[in-house]
């Protein structure tokens, strides 16, 4: 087991060498340059090639890569073309921020999603059901700035219970956080309600059954553990999505996270920063992946056996 | 896709009455009935626009706008003082061509993927797990700005890009059923008997992952809607005055305050269009779940 | 909104007398001394260093405190500010007496070897300062003695004393500088009435009073810059009392919070001039008919009652009335919305009704190509649509390609432009017409080198702006400016659409507060709150 993990960490460094390499190239043949942005109406060609100059982004492609490889080997993520701040002070000013509204709104959608996904399956086609799946469609479907702009409204302004918006107290976490959740609870308790609809049916449970085994047990001992692979992949893959579609939630709710942070270094065509924002994204991937496979293996030990 | 606990199975082969079956579990199934329907509703909308459209859904009129909805205009008009019936009517077109399309996509390239990395394994399915890792952790804004650039802005091409950002997440939910559906007792059975990797994976597990698909599919067509009304708003899908479903959204929300219907109702054909395609989703997957067979 | 305020402050001056337990405010004092203002805007800064930055978000914050010499005060006057007195020795000399014991927030003295220091800084500096390029032909300081400074140009530079009173210009602390390094760019220290306290970015940014200004000591004991980013969120933060101040509200909500008396809409007419510009040399641009046609065609009023909602006003030119030099171009009197005429024109260019309702000549379909952003200037984007649609009514077709700032503007900014339409704001940074109509309308000012986005060509026009820029008669400069803006009015290469007003909504127990014509400025020192 622990080779495995010392493997798949070592294989986390060409992603995130290659994820690095993609964002430069792409930043590279897309049309936009960082200091003309920046200098705006002052842009005369003279103080844009000044300021390319100063900053070392005349290099050829490849020289750059290479360069800031060697940095970033050394912890040095460089520094910010917009501000010239360190990267890696921006990025601390933001990860926090991120990783708790990423975490709360993933504990939401993890703990209400499979608790109602198996509900459902228990009771499908109830009145709880319907209820269920209409109202995590309605989750799924409403955009988040209509719904977090509908929760501060009756939250913020009808009845004073939570602030407006920013990033504080606990308080201060609720809204965005359930805002986020919701598209991911809605998957999470459709995927569950199958996943677990689908185990229900198996003929080994209907053996369980018959044996005379209590039905709550049947679903725990049974149906969960074995629903459990899907529901799984699929939080693993909420928590990337999570972390990286929060743009939204953070615009709404003035929270300082890496997603405001990115979508702005993108616009700006500040690689520098970028870069360093998906660093950051991609380790959180590696490890939640490899997360979610050390969890297969424990749960299905025919998967760990071949690794 | 559930692993069974020490019971062996032998399945038969596949009964041409398979889809007489499938049929047959779906007509009963009123909730898959009302999903069919409402995807029917949504493609005589987008077919059928033009003659049921109360008004050019481009035409402006600057004085009547944001005007509540009344005799003129059936659902309200927006900023610009346009008919929003008429204008979900049209934009019916490019939730279908979103929906399905950039599922198409995802579906396509994550099948092909998924299965290769779930059956084959070895150093392909660690290629292709860390190629999914870095498409992941790559910025979706910048990947629709990227395909943009290369092919220009519009719909079509904004849908391409949430094809592509949604493949990396149906081949990890593919290759995890793939993987699951691979050690259950029946491939192994089949395996004993002498059949190939092609038969197997055909015959066995394509067919045991395919509601888990489905369902995946029907969920992604939401997110799909959504990521092109935040990428509309930031001027990378439809162009003016092409109507949007998601756009309307996002442009209506400065409104929200004072006219709470211009963004409310096209969410509203949203909400509907993806509980259309879910519900039918989940029928389809009842019908086809080769363990119900015989049952209803 | 004048009298008022002056009513309820001499009001306030009585209560005041009268009460006792409200702190060490003498008694003659109608303010209230003390708490805390809250502001919510879009976004954070990127610098509060005008070196590094010239933007809104983060010269709102830097203006408090950094101070240049002359200042403009809200009718556009140049007025001292660090410097007391000055003269103009020659065409390329200014000397300024500065004034004396003033002191920056480190404590280091205000003297001429610091001014010399800020603009050697900003233009010799490795990079110079974002905003070297707006400052024309400064050249730079010279000391004569602790406290008297030359400002000298390359050559005889008209606009000079309204570059020195920008906002961006502001005096910074040499000391600082030095031990601070690239931290300066996050702390400032300059000699304003507020000093820095903390900056968490996307977050907030926080000034506190200067107990040690030359000046009169700001009322205020701390402002609170915070970023909510969310249009929607910032009304309802100034609902709810989350916020104070509200810079870019809502247009859409200013007709009720005006009729709100627990509110007050501050607004004067700005700087910025938001166009659909054409490019006159690409057919059927090229023909004066056809521009003219398009003019006509679009009904201005009906954008700015039902687009802008109040939240701007007419453009009455190429210009913003609070630039020196404007000259108001009758654009309703000369282009009025008339789709009989914009018809007429067309049809005399030779554009004739096709089968589908466009115009067409010699079987091509008078098609145009548009490039926007959207979001980047106030509803520049449904502008653009409303245009759009106006066009179509006259035969006249507008494909519309709306994408992102950064590719628009590096469209915008290239040597070829292949697209017939162009959506596009323009603020007079140093409200000195030399600053737009050179970089706007002079031939060799195409892209890249300057901002004559229309390629537009006149030669009549080259020689007038290039005479009033060297010319220090702030007079003769006026009558020169004005035939230009003649010239232009018959040619119109732009529709100008609107003139941004400065709009802040505050609570009413925010008094003090004055809107500026410039957006920049944003006055806190006299601001104080009644609660």
């Amino acid at each position: 087991m622990l080779t495995f993990i010392a493997r798949r960490l070592l294989l986390a460094i060409p992603v995130l060498l290659g994820v690095v390499f993609v964002v430069m190239l792409t930043i590279e043949l897309i049309p936009g340059d960082a200091v003309s942005l920046m200098l705006g109406e002052h842009a005369t060609p003279e103080a844009v090639a000044k300021l390319r100059d100063y900053l070392g982004l005349d290099k050829p492609l490849l020289v750059r890569y290479v360069g800031y490889v060697g940095r970033v080997a050394r912890g040095d993520l460089g520094r910010s073309i917009q501000q010239n701040r360190p990267v890696v002070d921006e990025l601390a000013d933001a990860w926090p921020a991120t990783l708790e509204l990423t975490a709360a709104a993933l504990v939401i959608s993890a703990a209400l999603g499979i608790a109602a996904g198996v509900i459902s399956a228990v009771w499908p086609n109830s009145a709880f059901d319907a209820l269920a799946r209409l109202g995590s469609l309605f989750g799924l479907s409403m955009p988040v700035f209509w719904t977090g702009l509908v929760l501060i409204v009756v939250f913020a302004l009808w009845l004073p219970w939570m602030p407006v918006g920013g990033m504080g107290s606990p308080a201060h976490l609720v809204l965005p956080a359930v805002t986020l959740a919701l598209p991911s609870l809605a998957m999470v308790a459709r995927m569950t309600r199958s996943s677990v609809l689908d185990v229900l049916r198996e003929d080994y449970v209907r053996t369980a059954r018959a044996k005379g085994v209590a039905e709550r047990l049947v679903v725990a001992k049974h149906a969960l553990r074995n629903a459990a692979i899907p529901i799984l992949t699929l939080l693993g893959l909420q928590a990337g999505q999570l972390m990286g579609g929060a743009v939204l939630t953070e615009t709404v709710f003035a929270w300082p996270g890496l997603g405001r942070l990115m979508v702005k270094a993108i616009f700006a065509r500040d690689y520098v920063l970028l870069q360093g924002a998906v660093l950051i994204f991609a380790l959180a991937f590696v490890v939640i992946n490899l997360a979610v496979d050390l969890a297969y293996g424990a749960l299905d030990p025919r998967i760990a056996r071949q690794g | 896709m559930a692993v069974g606990a020490g019971v062996i199975v032998t399945r038969p082969a596949a009964p041409a009455t398979l889809s007489a079956d499938a049929w047959q579990r779906f007509r009963r199934n009123r909730l898959a009935l009302a999903g069919l329907v409402v995807v029917a509703l949504l493609v005589v909308a987008a077919v059928g626009a033009p003659w049921l459209a109360p008004a050019d859904p481009a035409k402006q009129s600057l004085i009547e706008k944001r005007a509540r909805p009344d005799n003129k205009f059936l659902l309200g008009a927006d900023e610009f003082g346009r008919d929003i019936l008429s204008r979900v009517l049209f934009g019916s077109r490019v939730a279908l061509l979103v929906g399905l399309l950039s599922v198409a996509i995802a579906l396509g390239f994550g099948l092909v993927l998924g299965c290769l990395a779930g059956f084959a394994g070895g150093w392909i399915d660690v290629l292709i797990m860390r190629g999914v890792e870095i498409l992941l952790a790559f910025p979706y804004l910048l990947l629709a700005i990227a395909v943009v650039s290369a092919l220009g802005p519009g719909v079509l091409n904004t849908t391409i890009a949430v094809g592509i950002w949604g493949t990396p997440t149906v081949t990890r939910v593919v290759r995890a059923a793939v993987l699951a559906a691979r050690e259950s007792e029946y491939v192994s059975a089949a395996r004993a008997l002498g059949a190939s990797a092609g038969e197997i994976l055909r015959r066995h597990v394509l067919r045991n992952i395919l509601p888990t698909v489905v369902v995946y599919s029907t969920l992604f067509m939401a997110n799909a809607i959504l990521v092109e009304a935040a990428l509309s708003f930031l001027g990378l899908g439809v162009q003016p005055p092409t109507p949007s479903w998601g756009l309307m959204v996002s442009s209506g929300r400065d409104f929200l305050l004072v006219a709470p219907h211009i963004a409310t109702i096209p969410g509203l054909a949203i909400m509907l269009a993806v509980l259309g395609f879910n519900l039918l989703g989940d029928g389809l997957r009842d019908a086809l779940d080769p363990r119900l067979r015989g049952q209803v | 909104m004048m009298p008022a305020r002056s009513a309820l402050l001499s009001a306030l001056a009585v209560a005041w007398a009268m009460s006792v337990c409200l702190g060490s405010v003498s008694p003659a004092e109608a303010q209230k001394k003390g708490g805390t203002l809250t502001i919510v805007r879009p976004t954070d800064p990127v610098s509060l260093d005008p070196q590094l930055e010239t933007t809104a978000p983060g010269a709102w914050v830097y203006f408090n405190m950094l101070e240049p010499l002359l200042t403009m005060d809200e009718k556009m006057q140049i007025r001292p500010a660090l410097a007391a007195s000055y003269e103009i020795l020659s065409p390329t000399k200014v000397r300024f007496k500065l004034r004396p014991n003033v002191k920056f927030h480190d404590g280091t003295p205000l003297n001429a070897a610091a001014v010399k220091f800020t603009f050697d800084r900003a233009l010799r500096g490795t990079p110079p300062a974002r905003w070297a390029s707006l400052a024309g032909s400064l050249s730079g300081a010279e000391v004569v003695d602790d406290l008297t400074v030359d400002v000298m140009t390359r050559e005889p530079y008209g606009p000079i004393l309204r570059t020195l009173a920008m906002y961006c210009t502001g005096i910074v602390s040499p000391t600082a500088v030095q031990k601070m390094g690239p931290d300066f760019s996050r702390a400032p220290v300059g000699t304003g009435p507020f000093k820095f306290v903390e900056w968490k970015t996307n977050t907030h940014v926080i000034l506190e009073r200067n107990p040690d200004y030359w000046g009169d000591k700001a009322p205020l004991d701390r402002v609170i810059f915070k970023v909510v980013p969310e249009e929607g969120a910032r009304m309802i933060a100034l609902q709810t009392g989350d916020a104070d101040m509200v810079l870019l509200p809502a247009p859409a909500q200013l007709a009720a919070l005006k009729r709100d008396s627990k509110y007050v809409v501050h607004e004067v007419v700005g700087g910025r001039v938001v166009f659909a510009g054409m490019h006159a040399g690409l057919a059927p641009l090229d023909d004066v008919r056809v521009r003219t046609a398009l003019i006509h065609a679009v009904d201005r009023k009906a954008i700015l009652e039902n687009i802008l909602e109040g939240s701007a006003v007419p453009a009455r030119g190429v210009l913003a009335p609070s630039v020196f030099g404007f000259k108001d171009m009758q654009l309703d009197k000369l282009y009025p919305f008339d789709r009989a005429r914009a018809k007429a024109l067309l049809a005399q260019a030779g554009w004739t009704p096709g089968p589908d309702g466009v115009l067409q000549k010699g079987g091509q379909k008078l098609s145009l190509s548009w490039l926007a952003a959207r979001g980047r200037y106030p509803k520049d984007g449904e502008i653009t649509e409303a245009i759009q649609a106006m066009f179509k009514e006259v035969g006249v077709e507008a494909k519309v390609q709306f994408l992102e700032w950064a590719t628009v503007f590096t469209q915008f900014r290239a040597a070829t432009l292949n697209q017939h339409m162009f959506t596009l704001g323009w603020v007079t940074s140093n409200a000195d017409a030399d600053y737009s109509l050179y970089a706007l309308f002079h031939s060799k000012q195409v892209p890249p080198t300057g901002w004559n986005t229309s390629r537009y060509a006149n030669p009549r026009v080259d020689a007038l702006v290039e005479q009033a820029r060297r010319s220090l008669n702030q007079t003769e400069r006026e009558k020169l400016y004005a035939e230009v803006q003649d010239i232009l009015a018959k040619e119109m290469v732009w529709i100008p659409v609107y003139n941004t007003k400065e709009i802040v909504v505050t609570r009413a127990s925010v008094k003090g507060f004055t809107v500026h014509p410039v957006e920049y400025n944003l006055w806190l020192r006299k601001v104080w709150l009644d609660k």
